[in-house]
């Protein structure tokens, strides 16, 4: 309360202490600058979900310029706190108070634009990074607005941009995957073309579930009686997991299937390998042949028998019993 | 001696001033309280609009109304509807009239709006425990069955809260009305009885706006 | 219930057997013990009816699992318990037009020792005293819950729990947290001290407040009931129709979400009309403390917002009862219904929960900076702006659902929008702390603490509202970590900052600092080594809920899990500390011992039963720190007839 404080108050008051301000400055970007370099060049390339699919590069990337537009301002305010803590500590025995700042308006508007512009960037820079990938990888319900270029065949060969349409069936707990474009086959692993537009079609015959492959980057609800659209083109090989990533029930941890990215020669053999297959044991007598939407528990023929064949189709005696392990 | 009675008095008055802010604010916590009531209730109300839009637009398996559909009986939900707005404007007639002081007529017209009140709530009992479809056949019949209950509970509610005033307004002297009573305590009771009415009253005339929505989307829609 | 809204008679009555108390009942009084006795008769008559109303409605072939019986049951149970406690007797006595009971605070004395806190009380202050234990004791249960969740996750396959019994501890964390921490601070801080602040000698209505309080037991204690019926599997967020095909342990979350839905509603209410019409003279919108801003900004949330959940859950329980079908998509409802309903909710509930943590802090760095606090409209506008922002982006909970996708930019907007009033926060934490005489008292450590986690937790909510990068972060551990940092690193903190700065005003009694200290070194290192490493997880593809995760997540899990356990004991020193303060040691603290300038540090501790002895008038703001000349901050025996000229002249403006 001593009569210097209140000078300095005042002189605070017009215009903050250019020493504090320059001396913030310095550290600050001394501090910023390599956090930035670090994240582009060293952390970007190994960041999550990887590169393994259009959509998830398009992830990777933007987790990196989020990464890289948050690293100074977090570095700022946490440099301010603690550099207020070291500076502006009360020595001990001190017990008058500090200046009377009310408030400052060039600081105070200088805050409000400021936050104001780097939200006008996310929201732009989010909106692009959303409508130019065909929805980011995400869910977009049964009538996407964004989506890929790609021929809508109902029959798909390899090489000629043709859209590889699948549909997604989860249930408690395991999914299904359909190839309508396959005379309607289905498979509980989850092989995709290399450098194709893959359209997926996701839905559920209980539950609320989440088709989740993570390297591919895409996520969509599986909601029953719902078509939720997503698309991606994966463009490198290897193998990947499919989790489901909304709860459902007891065993939502354990529900999860295996993918393979092949060539698209190989994968059209494979392919064309499990129709012939289901064809000749009758399974895909009683299936659709091409739809996009089909929920097996509407389909009459079905209800009448079900056909179990071990490890070809997730549709044989998976959709009426539930694949509880605990209790079946 | 003569200090000690000029300090309680002044005391008293003084604590005299302090009754009279808190009565004060308790005549505007009606009204403010009213109001926020409202509010409220109408986030409530209007997550069955949402729902009952929701379901509407989507369809979802063609079951808005599904194959063999029954409608509720258009006459009982016209009568309900009608009670409560029939209930609500006699005693928005009543209110008036002791606004000018006259309070026996207020409480005829009290008597009559809870009579038709509780006739619509009967009524609107009598409609779900009798209804012509299942609960869960389809959209509509679960927006149905699941809004009416919640509705005639509130009703039921502002109901008691009527009661409550006819009860009150027997200890008030109808002469209260008229002029402000002499002692200070007896104008307080007067105040905030007009004040609790008047809160109730727009409470009341609110709920019948609902009942009218609702006749809309259910029965005319 | 919420509607009535009879103004209380602060003036005794000249008529009737006004106060006669002394008469001999032959019934027990009301209280605790009649309120078990009340909800015990209450719910075997309902399931009783239930079973009677419902035998035909029956969803399982098991006996006595009637889910009309056990709703029921617990509808009667709670009214029993109101019963008990002595809830509807003022009504009754108003039904028959007589006056309401007296309370005996309002006439100017206490009730001495502790039964008023085990009774239907209408003091704000005891009712604020009742929520601070309630509160802690709801919160130490769910976070053993969250023990038991981490000692699963040790492994990535399951090893100590089960699927099922694994839900049922995540769901109840995750309710017990969620639901019943959205009163950790209004609940204790801001019963207690929103009337103080405003320098009011009441509230508004004192019996929906306490109302509000008596019904956060039943819904505790039925909640903890899905227990005994196998739990939940839905999580705290019960989607449908997964909570429709659950067993009834789901009727137990439903019904204590609900219940506890209406208590914030009467808190919210009562908190409103209190502080529009309670403020003191003198007590402009300019100078309201920020804690009661944030108080008033979160009671708006909370009227307007809950009252869609309570909705959400009763067609829930139609669904589950009634057998209609508002979220069975084959049978006309839709799934995408209740998660618009329930998030339309849920993401105010998330301010809810956010919001008392900024007002609390925003008292304790005035006085521990010695400093006013920097831009006070500032600070009110992004309380407000907050506020107000909550109830438009509940869609970003939605982002890969496929529910209106093509809204997706206006969401992810109106999501980052919200950053810029939440950036108010930082902006005046950062303008009290320029050159201010920083003092490191308890209080003001949790506070650092508490923005050192709010920026985490706010910039890595700035990653999921970018749809993009949410479609890999949505539900996964990400998601989890950056709402404990919000949540937990917020509004937790605050509430320990607000114990340790409050509760020598609230008792006379101050906590042991040395405990205090070790108390917040390891709460602040732990948590922080517990949920930092969840973003990890999350990005690495964990996803929410599981109990089997993939095996190269085990380290980083293991790690978790233990800091978890040593956040455990940092907890447990805190109840240590709080439990020996308050029963053995009870070192006095009855001054001001921060030195504080606000109205609730210029009175006696504990405050006198009726506040004030006589309606204070406000002269001045109460961050005036460092100004030479401040005025007092209030006059606590204005002169004859300042009172009266300060109503009259507000009723003459009124009717103008």
């Amino acid at each position: 309360m001593s009569s210097d404080d209140t000078a300095a108050a005042a002189g605070a008051d017009a215009s903050p202490g250019p020493r504090h301000g320059r001396r913030l400055f310095t550290i600050w970007l001394v501090l910023a600058v390599p956090a930035v370099l670090v994240i582009w060049f060293a952390w970007y390339p190994h960041m999550p979900p990887g590169r393994m699919s259009d959509s998830a590069r398009h992830q990777q990337f933007d987790i990196a310029v989020l990464a890289v537009s948050a690293a100074p301002v977090i570095i700022a305010v946490l440099l301010y706190f603690i550099y207020a803590i070291v500076v502006w500590r009360a020595r001990p025995g001190d017990e008058g108070d500090g200046p009377a700042i009310y408030g400052n308006t060039k600081v105070q508007a200088t805050w409000i634009i400021g936050t104001t512009m780097i939200v006008l960037w996310l929201f732009v820079f989010g909106t692009v990074e959303l409508v130019v990938p065909a929805g980011a990888g995400a869910g977009e319900g049964p009538s996407p607005i964004w989506n890929l270029t790609g021929k809508h065949t109902a029959a798909w060969s390899p090489g000629a941009n043709d859209m590889l349409q699948i549909q997604v069936i989860g249930q408690q707990w395991a999914f299904t995957y359909r190839y309508p474009q396959f005379g309607g086959m289905e498979s509980t692993v989850l092989d995709l073309p290399a450098n194709t537009p893959i359209e997926f079609h996701v839905t559920s015959l209980d539950v609320i579930h989440s088709f989740w492959p993570y390297v591919l980057g895409v996520k969509a609800d599986a909601n029953p009686q719902v078509d939720n659209v997503a698309y991606t083109t994966v463009q490198a090989r290897g193998g990947f997991k499919v989790r489901c990533n909304e709860l459902c029930g007891i065993w939502h941890g354990a529900m999860t299937t295996d993918g393979t990215v092949l060539p698209p020669a190989a994968f059209q053999a494979w392919a064309a390998g499990v129709q012939a297959q289901e064809r000749s044991l009758g399974v895909l007598a009683v299936l659709p042949p091409y739809a996009l939407t089909y929920d097996p528990t509407v389909i009459p023929q079905l209800g009448k028998s079900i056909i179990a064949i071990d490890g070809i189709t997730g549709g044989a005696g998976y959709y009426y019993n539930s694949s509880d392990p605990v209790t079946p | 001696m003569t200090d000690a009675a000029a300090q309680s008095s002044t005391q008293v008055a003084a604590q005299a001033e302090d009754d009279g802010f808190y009565h004060e604010s308790a005549l505007n916590a009606a009204w403010t309280g009213s109001r926020l009531a409202i509010g409220g209730l109408t986030f409530l109300f209007g997550c069955f609009v949402f729902a009952y839009f929701y379901l509407r637009s989507l369809n979802s398996s063609r079951r808005w109304h599904g194959s063999g559909y029954v409608h509720p009986s258009v006459w009982i939900g016209t009568t309900i509807m009608l009670l409560a707005v029939i209930s609500a404007g006699v005693q928005y007639f009543g209110l008036e009239r002791i606004k000018a002081g006259h309070k026996a007529i207020w409480q005829v017209d009290a008597v009559i709006a809870m009579a038709l009140g509780l006739a619509a709530v009967g009524l609107q009992v009598y409609q779900l425990a009798d209804l012509p479809f299942p609960p869960g056949s389809s959209g509509y019949s679960s927006v149905f069955a699941g809004f009416y209950p919640v509705f005639l509970t509130i009703q039921l509610a502002a109901l008691l809260w009527l009661e409550i005033l006819l009860a009150r307004s027997r200890f008030i002297p109808a002469m209260s009305f008229v002029e402000q009573p002499p002692t200070v305590p007896g104008t307080f009771t007067v105040q905030r009885f007009q004040a609790s009415l008047s809160a109730f009253s727009t409470v009341w005339n609110y709920l019948a706006l609902v009942a009218v929505l609702f006749w809309l989307l259910f029965y005319a829609l | 219930m919420a509607i009535e809204i009879q103004p209380e008679r602060a003036q005794p009555a000249g008529r009737g057997p006004g106060i006669a108390a002394a008469k001999r009942r032959w019934r027990p009084r009301p209280g605790v013990p009649a309120g078990l006795i009340g909800a015990v008769a209450g719910y075997f008559l309902g399931h009783w009816l239930g079973n009677l109303l419902g035998g035909g409605y029956d969803r399982s072939s098991l006996a006595d699992t009637n889910d009309v019986a056990i709703v029921l049951g617990y509808a009667f149970g709670v009214l029993g318990w109101l019963a008990g406690l002595g809830v509807f007797n003022d009504l009754f006595l108003m039904m028959a037009g007589k006056p309401a009971r007296e309370e005996p605070r309002l006439l100017g004395t206490q009730e001495p020792g502790l039964a008023k806190y085990f009774r239907y009380t209408l003091d704000h202050k005891v009712v604020g005293i009742q929520y601070l234990y309630g509160m802690i004791a709801y919160f130490l249960t769910g976070g053993l819950f969250a023990m038991a969740i981490r000692s699963e996750l040790l492994s990535p396959s399951y090893h100590l729990i089960g699927p099922n019994q694994y839900l049922m501890v995540v769901g109840e964390h995750g309710t017990m947290m969620m639901m019943m921490m959205s009163s950790v601070i209004l609940g204790p801080f801001g019963q207690y001290f929103g009337p103080l602040l405003i320098g009011s000698k009441r509230v508004a209505f004192p019996r929906l407040e306490a109302l509000g309080f008596w019904l956060t037991v039943p819904a505790y204690v039925i909640l903890l009931s899905a227990v005994l019926m196998g739990g939940f599997s839905t999580g705290w967020t019960g989607y449908e129709p997964l909570a429709t095909q659950s067993t009834q342990g789901e009727d137990a979350y439903f019904f204590a979400f609900g219940l506890m839905g209406i208590s914030m509603i009467l808190a919210g209410f009562n908190m409103i009309v209190t502080v529009i019409n309670y403020r003191a003279p003198g007590m402009r919108w300019s100078r309201l403390p920020m804690f009661v801003w944030s108080m008033f900004t979160v009671s708006f949330l909370q009227v307007l917002s809950v009252p869609v959940l309570v909705g959400a859950c009763y067609m829930a329980l139609e669904d589950r009862t009634f057998q209609t079908a508002f979220f069975t998509n084959q049978l006309g409802g839709s799934s995408f219904l209740y998660e618009d309903l329930f998030w339309f909710f849920g993401h105010p509930e998330v301010y809810i929960l956010a919001l008392p943590g900024f007002g609390v802090i925003s008292e304790i760095i005035a006085v521990f900076c010695r400093k006013p606090l920097f831009g006070y409209k500032v600070s009110v506008a992004g309380m407000l702006g907050v506020g107000t922002a909550s109830f438009f982006v509940w869609q970003h909970h939605l982002f890969d659902s496929g529910i209106n996708p093509d809204m997706r930019p206006l969401f992810m907007l109106t999501t980052e929008i919200i950053s810029i009033p939440t950036g108010f926060i930082f902006l005046v934490a950062m303008g009290t702390f320029w050159k201010a005489k920083i003092r490191f008292s308890i209080p003001m450590l949790f506070a650092l603490a508490f923005y050192f986690n709010f920026l985490l937790g706010g910039i890595s909510g700035v990653f999921l509202s970018d749809v993009p990068a949410d479609t890999t972060e949505h539900g996964s551990f990400f998601v989890m970590a950056h709402f404990h940092y919000t949540i937990m690193g917020g509004l937790i903190f605050a509430f320990f900052a607000g114990i340790y700065y409050w509760l020598p005003k609230m008792t006379g009694i101050k906590l042991n600092e040395r405990l205090g200290k070790i108390h917040f070194w390891t709460m602040f290192i732990f948590f922080n080594s517990t949920f930092l490493p969840l973003f990890g997880l999350g990005m690495l593809g964990m996803p929410r809920r599981v109990f089997e995760y993939a095996r190269n997540l085990e380290t980083l899990n293991d790690w978790v899990s233990i800091s978890a356990f040593c956040l455990g004991v940092s907890i447990l020193i805190f109840v240590i500390n709080f439990v020996m303060s308050m029963t053995f040691w009870r070192e006095p603290e009855v001054g001001n011992p921060w030195r504080t300038r606000s109205l609730e540090w210029q009175l006696p501790a504990p405050p006198p039963p009726d506040n004030f002895r006589r309606v204070p008038v406000i002269l001045a703001g109460s961050y005036d720190y460092g100004v030479p000349d401040a005025l007092p901050v209030a006059d606590f025996n204005p002169p004859p007839g300042v009172i009266g000229t300060a109503y009259a002249s507000a009723s003459g403006r009124a009717e103008g």
